[in-house]
């Protein structure tokens, strides 16, 4: 892999400087030069108090209500004109006494505390600040000098006195007022729209990473050395597959003691079908993956197991970035042809949304575009866009106008489930099993409707029938589990108000119901549209897109916009995702957010080399994978040599001069344990599985709409359960307190990072847990049955759970353990455990306000083969499954260094 | 270790507690004691949250409409296009099948079917000008719960802990007593979205263990586990002796000694056989009909006797669409006599006024029903125009009733408000100032209200 970069120039220049000179679409202001002298008299000039403090205050805060119509305008005050303002309202006060702030009426109401005058503005959040305050109050001393039009329009598009001087201005497609079209931006909060900057390393001779972080470093900080090999094969299974390596792995890799032994260590984590597994996590965190709808109903998406496993297979085949957006974005426009593209349009369809008979259709549909809307900004872009949905953004070049040209590229995208054959390497291997188990269901709850409608219902039959009425539909959307459906979209007209207890079906007439056209929306709200607006695309990136007005075509035009190599944003998102993962931290700390309440980047040269690396490479995940995990800076050792000098010289750690620890997420953790125990099922893809839950957890009672959803019942097999958590199911109305626990994020926001909090619950979950027992009595039983002696046992365990040999004294404290835990367990006479195949269920029947009672069979239970249990094994196994839960239990397990 | 993390970083259904005895020996953080409150002459210092999920009707409640007496059964015209679309076709008015009747020296409007709440309604201020923005149950808790409708953003219980602090750091400060079925749109509805876990909401479970696997399995001794932790400390401290600067260590390992004496001495909180006969007798303990909310009621007056900020008491099913004198008849006798008895336990021990009970659901209901099944079934819809909420102790303006809906109740007309405004008075009445109780995420400070609001002057003494 080459380093070399294609863009000869100082790699050095000025980082904003150089984006100012060099683009157009800024306008610096930087030149106009000022002196500090010339500086202090602009700012006591009233006029220019009154053009840059005065006048925006007005317009943001006052004009609402006190412009515009002459009947809207509240207590007939008018603040349009300094004339109005003298004469004042309703009161019969005038607004202002020129040169007399305390008698003024309009400084005493902003002030807040004077008994005449009612607090203005009315909004405590808007309240003017004390800065603010002394402003008016300085205008109003200088006589409140109002310069007419044309003047004001002169002087606000001059220099602000009281900015940095560095401000420019950006070209965006406007806002819905000429203050916010003109304003100014301070050139590091607008670092991202700025074209990828070409960084020459053609002198460089260590690694281009390494360089650029060094090149950053404190002065005189040491940086750590090298981490030992054990510890970068651990680190590097984990950042890769989300695994702990075999010992089979660390021991071929502690012997290879070739130059390669490393970059080919990579090679084989990368080709691991592991790898798509892990790094499709990442996405799904997020695009919000989940099996089920969210909100009232928490409908079923039985089809959404396809785009999960599509965003496996795309990681594993290392598909190309932009391929895997247009994909995403467009694949019915511009890869219908190919079914695997095809399912990559479950992205439309991943946030949570539903359609009720209590719903409005108008409002319902906008919530869709709304998410999606945002949903591309984040995860695409790493902009917040939907700051801009009510109002032009606060922060950022992003008008309101943008906002909706976006939405309008969703405007003809109809949500349906379309028919995409399975293809051959889509795992359809569990279907007849799972049916079985439906047809029981739908067999029970048959026979339950025909008791309950009678003349004479009492609360159980009023109860029972709203429930198996709804667990009847249910049962018929979970048929679709097993036919070729895919969550998808189409382009046509806007039938409102489908209601999501049925699969949308695409309508033979594609072009019935509204043509959508888009408008801003007033306040956000659909019922209030404002100007027209055609689709378009982030304006301030200043990368022209061609997206038609017709039907088709909008989202492949915008996807060519966001894949096209002068979108400064998509690259530079990507690869600060990925970095993230690797370090923990990003090089712009928030990586859905770069705009200027983000983090700004620590390494911007990093941050555009990688970028400009990743589209020269095609858009190669794994190629930046290599490039990242190569470096020195990667591969140092998270103990620092000097942690003193550290702290002093980099308190926030974003000098990378040590590795960041990090805990293992909820999936690893999970899935750690079932590859220790040697119970892990490495079988991809397919329907979701359900593992074992918590039962209390499980059978908690959940409300959906009008009734009680089924119970959580953990799949028969063991070889159905015990699968990767990437597969698990994932339902947004019943998370598993296990993976919460360990900070498992809810799918109704993307995730850009994980938390690792480190709290009590979680000794409960790991160390009381009949799920962590399994796992150790599991991987108890696996050792031993493989061991000659005590000693070989501790010695497997270990090197299992962490990678390495027990020291002597660990070994010696092993041994005293296990043989205590013989005599205890001596004692104890374990009984199989017994599983409910019933449940029932309790609650007030909302017509009668009485109880009713339901009993529900589960019946995976009435066939459910459970792991190895006590029952089953001899003493001396459960006596070493204590030593294996404490293991599992270390901080040596559960932290990566 | 930071020990509110310890304490109240409890996830979804999980919950954690610790008492004094076992915490003895530990050090006090200087950032978790009481904070001032921004105005530190406010009464209420507690909130005691009962909130009645599935939109109880105003109507039929505290808020009489005899107009509708006159209108029984007359065609009613839906106005407006973002009512909801329930129910559509023909809709009629429907009279109250439930009996008004003044009471207190107040005259609060109130239906008989209230015996024990009209005993106590001048500790009461009726408010009837607020409305909300969602008619869809989980949308419309969320937005009573964490000012956001679509959910994510923390409960008003964990602003309130932010706000004011701890004032007892053996136990959460945000505790929730949910029925045993959660109520819709689940644990998000005591989320501590964006702030600290340690702001997260603690929900007792009501049956099973009040937290999972606060037991190991069958068979595990006691004896057994402190073995396995003694040997586990002896594997965490070698390994940290070899990861001197990895800070989280510790603070790992003491969790398990923490959890370890947890699990003893947790489940002892939640009884109430320490209370008297007479006590659990006047909250309906023993009673069929009002046992499981006259539990709760009670369990909310401990925890707030022992310095808990922030208790919500859950009573779901108040969905009443059709047959609402049966259904709503029902829930009210659930919760009528708990609830006056909560009040008036309080007051007796002095409590009623630092402590805040605010009732309400998420939305009211219409003054019309639809046509169902062929037949009038006399219920109601949702109604995010008008309903009906009070409050009663910490600084209410009690024996008031406040605000009035239109002559069918279909629409707050007078001191009407947006449920921000409620969310600022609540806070308010707690000492807080919305706009002071800030957390910035995402670009922004972000509070409960969202983007400000008023306080409802009229509802505070």
């Amino acid at each position: 892999m080459g380093f070399q970069s294609t863009f000869a120039g100082p790699h050095q220049i000025c980082f904003f400087l150089g984006k100012l000179l060099i683009i157009p679409a800024l306008i610096s202001l930087a030149s106009l030069g000022y002196a500090q002298q010339e500086l202090e008299s602009l700012r006591s000039d009233p006029e220019q108090i009154f053009a840059f403090q005065i006048h925006p205050i007005l317009v943001k805060k006052c004009l609402a209500c006190h412009g515009g119509d002459p009947d809207e305008i509240k207590g007939e005050l008018d603040l349009t004109t300094r004339d109005a303002l003298l004469r004042g309202g309703a009161t019969g006060e005038p607004g202002i006494i020129p040169g007399r702030p305390p008698e003024s009426s309009i400084y005493l109401a902003a002030l807040r505390d004077d008994d005449n005058w009612a607090a203005m503005p009315p909004k405590e959040s808007e309240r003017l600040t004390a800065v603010e305050l002394e402003f008016l109050k300085q205008w109003i001393v200088k006589e409140a000098p109002w310069p007419d039009a044309e003047q004001l329009k002169k002087l606000q598009a001059g220099r602000d006195p009281w900015g940095s001087g560095l401000e420019v201005r950006v070209a965006t497609s406007g806002g819905l007022s000429e203050e916010w079209t003109n304003r100014t931006y301070e050139p590091k909060n607008i670092w991202a729209y700025q074209p990828v900057l070409a960084v020459d390393l053609s002198n460089v001779s260590e690694h281009p990473i390494d360089h650029l972080i060094n090149q950053r470093n404190p002065q005189g900080l040491v940086v750590a050395p090298q981490a030992d090999k054990r510890t970068l094969i651990r680190r590097l299974s984990y950042t890769l597959t989300g695994l702990p390596p075999t010992p089979e792995a660390v021991e071929s890799f502690l012997a290879d003691t070739s130059a390669q032994a490393y970059e080919n260590l990579v090679d084989q984590l990368l080709d691991s079908q592991r790898y798509g597994e892990h790094w499709g996590k990442h996405w799904l965190d997020v695009v919000r993956y989940a099996d089920s709808s969210g909100f009232a109903n928490d409908y079923p998406r039985p089809n959404a197991w396809r785009y999960r496993d599509y965003v496996i297979r795309s990681f594993n085949q290392d598909k190309p970035y932009d391929q895997f957006i247009r994909e995403q974005l467009a694949a019915d426009e511009l890869f219908d042809d190919s079914p695997e593209a095809m399912l990559g349009l479950g992205f439309l369809r991943m946030g949570p949304w539903e359609h009720t008979g209590m719903s409005v259709g108008r409002i319902t549909r906008q919530q869709y575009l709304d998410d999606v809307t945002s949903s591309v900004g984040q995860v695409f872009l790493g902009q917040a866009l939907q700051c801009a949905r009510c109002h032009d953004h606060k922060f950022d070049p992003v008008p309101t106008q943008d906002y909706y040209a976006i939405q309008s590229v969703f405007a003809t995208t109809q949500m349906a489930e379309l028919l995409v054959p399975f293809q051959p390497d889509e795992n359809i291997s569990r279907f007849e099993e799972e049916k079985k188990y439906l047809a029981k269901r739908e067999a029970a709850i048959a026979e339950l409707r025909k008791t309950v409608n009678h003349p004479h219902k009492t609360a159980n039959d009023f109860g029972r029938s709203r429930l198996s009425g709804k667990w009847e539909n249910l049962y018929r959307r979970a048929r679709d589990l097993y036919e070729p459906f895919m969550l998808g979209v189409y382009n046509g007209h806007t039938q409102f108000s489908r209601n999501s207890y049925n699969r949308f079906d695409k309508p033979a007439d594609t072009k019935k119901g509204v043509l959508e056209s888009t408008a801003i929306l007033t306040g956000g709200n659909v019922f209030t549209p404002a100007a027209p607006v055609k689709p378009g695309v982030l304006s301030v990136t200043s990368v022209a897109a061609n997206i038609p007005q017709q039907l088709e075509g909008r989202r492949s035009g915008f996807a060519q916009w966001v894949t096209d190599k002068a979108n400064p944003l998509t690259a530079r998102v990507m690869v600060n995702r990925v970095w993230t993962y690797h370090f923990g931290q990003g090089i712009a700390g928030n990586p859905n957010n770069f705009g200027s309440t983000g983090d700004k980047p620590t390494h911007p040269e990093l941050l555009d080399w990688l970028a400009a690396q990743f589209m020269d490479s095609g858009w190669s995940v794994k190629r930046l994978h290599k490039l990242i995990l190569t470096s020195q800076t990667y591969q140092r050792s998270s103990t620092h040599p000097a942690i003193d000098q550290l702290d002093e010289l980099d308190s926030e750690r974003t000098s990378y001069a040590v590795f960041q620890v990090r805990r293992l997420t909820s999936e690893e953790l999970r899935d750690s344990m079932l590859q220790v125990s040697g119970e892990l099922v490495n079988e991809m893809g397919g329907i979701p599985a359900r593992p074992d839950m918590n039962v209390e957890a499980a059978l908690q009672p959940r409300q959906i709409m009008g009734s009680f959803a089924p119970s959580y019942v953990p799949h028969p097999m063991p070889e159905q359960r015990n699968r990767r958590s990437v597969y698990v199911l994932k339902l947004r109305g019943l998370r598993d307190p296990f993976m919460t626990t360990f900070n498992q994020p809810s799918p109704d926001e993307s995730c850009e990072m994980r938390d690792a909090s480190n709290v009590t619950p979680q000794v409960f979950a790991l160390f009381n847990s009949e799920e962590s027992a399994d796992r150790a009595l599991a991987f108890a039983h696996r050792v031993l049955t493989d061991s000659s002696s005590d000693a070989e046992a501790i010695e497997k365990a270990f090197l299992l759970a962490v990678g390495r040999r027990p020291e002597r004294d660990e070994l010696k404290a092993a041994r005293t353990h296990w043989k205590e835990c013989v005599t205890e367990h001596q004692q104890f006479h374990p009984e199989p455990r017994v599983y409910p195949t019933q449940v029932v269920r309790r609650a007030n029947e909302e017509n009668t306000g009485e109880e009713f009672t339901f009993t529900e069979t589960l019946f995976e239970y009435q066939d459910y083969q459970h792991d190895l249990h006590a029952h089953e094994v001899d003493v001396r196994t459960r006596a070493f499954a204590e030593f294996c839960l404490v293991l599992l239990n270390t901080n040596e397990f559960v932290y990566i260094y | 270790m930071d020990r509110r993390e310890f304490l109240y970083g409890l996830n979804a259904s999980l919950g954690s507690i610790a008492l004094t005895a076992m915490l003895s020996e530990e050090t006090t953080a200087q950032d978790d004691v009481v904070k001032v409150a921004h105005f530190p002459k406010a009464k209420a210092k507690h909130c005691i949250f009962l909130f009645m999920e599935g939109g109880p009707s105003h109507i039929d409640t505290f808020d009489p409409k005899p107009k509708l007496k006159e209108l029984h059964e007359k065609e009613f015209q839906r106005s407006g296009q973002e009512q909801s679309a329930m129910a559509s076709g023909k809709r009629y008015y429907v009279q109250t099948p439930f009996e008004f009747k003044q009471a207190g020296e107040s005259g609060a409007d109130i239906t008989t079917a209230w015996p024990g709440l009209a005993k106590v309604v001048d500790d009461i201020c009726f408010y009837r000008g607020l409305q909300v923005t969602s008619v869809n149950h989980p949308a419309a808790n969320y937005h009573v719960n964490t000012g956001n409708r679509f959910g994510g953003d923390p409960a008003i219980g964990s602003w309130v802990n932010l706000g004011l602090g701890s004032e007892n750091q053996d136990l959460p400060g945000f505790v929730v007593l949910p029925e045993l079925s959660f109520p819709q749109g689940g644990p998000a509805n005591w989320n501590n979205g964006f702030l600290p876990t340690d702001y997260q909401g603690t929900a007792f479970r009501p049956a099973g263990s009040p937290l999972l696997d606060i037991r190991p399995p069958q068979g595990v001794t006691r004896r057994q586990q402190r073995r396995n932790l003694d040997l586990l400390a002896k594997l965490n401290q070698k390994h940290a002796a070899n990861h001197p600067q990895h800070e989280q260590l510790a603070a790992r390992m003491k969790n398990y000694e923490l959890a370890f004496r947890m699990q003893t001495q947790v489940p002892d909180l939640v009884q109430i056989d320490d209370e008297t006969q007479d006590t659990q007798d006047r909250y309906g303990i023993g009673n069929p009909k009002t046992d499981n909310f006259g539990r709760r009621c009670l369990l909310a007056r401990k925890l707030v006797e022992k310095g808990v900020r922030f208790v919500q008491v859950y009573a779901s099913s108040w969905d009443s669409h059709d047959y609402i004198l049966r259904a709503h008849g029902a829930m009210i006798e659930r919760v009528d006599q708990p609830i006056a008895a909560l009040i008036q336990d309080l007051k007796q021990r002095g409590l009623l006024d630092e402590t805040l009970i605010v009732w309400m659901g998420e939305f009211g209901r219409t003054p019309d029903n639809g046509i169902r099944g062929g037949g009038v079934r006399y219920g109601r819809d949702h109604n995010p125009n008008a309903m009906s909420v009070w409050m009663a102790g910490g600084g209410v303006k009690a024996g008031h009733t406040i605000g009035a809906t239109d002559e069918v109740g279909m629409e707050a007309v007078e001191v009407v408000h947006p449920l921000r405004d409620l969310h600022v008075t609540i806070l308010r009445l707690l000492g807080l100032d919305d706009n002071k109780l800030t957390y910035f995420h995402a670009g922004r400070y972000k509070q409960l209200s969202q983007f400000g609001g008023k306080v409802i002057d009229q509802l505070i003494a």
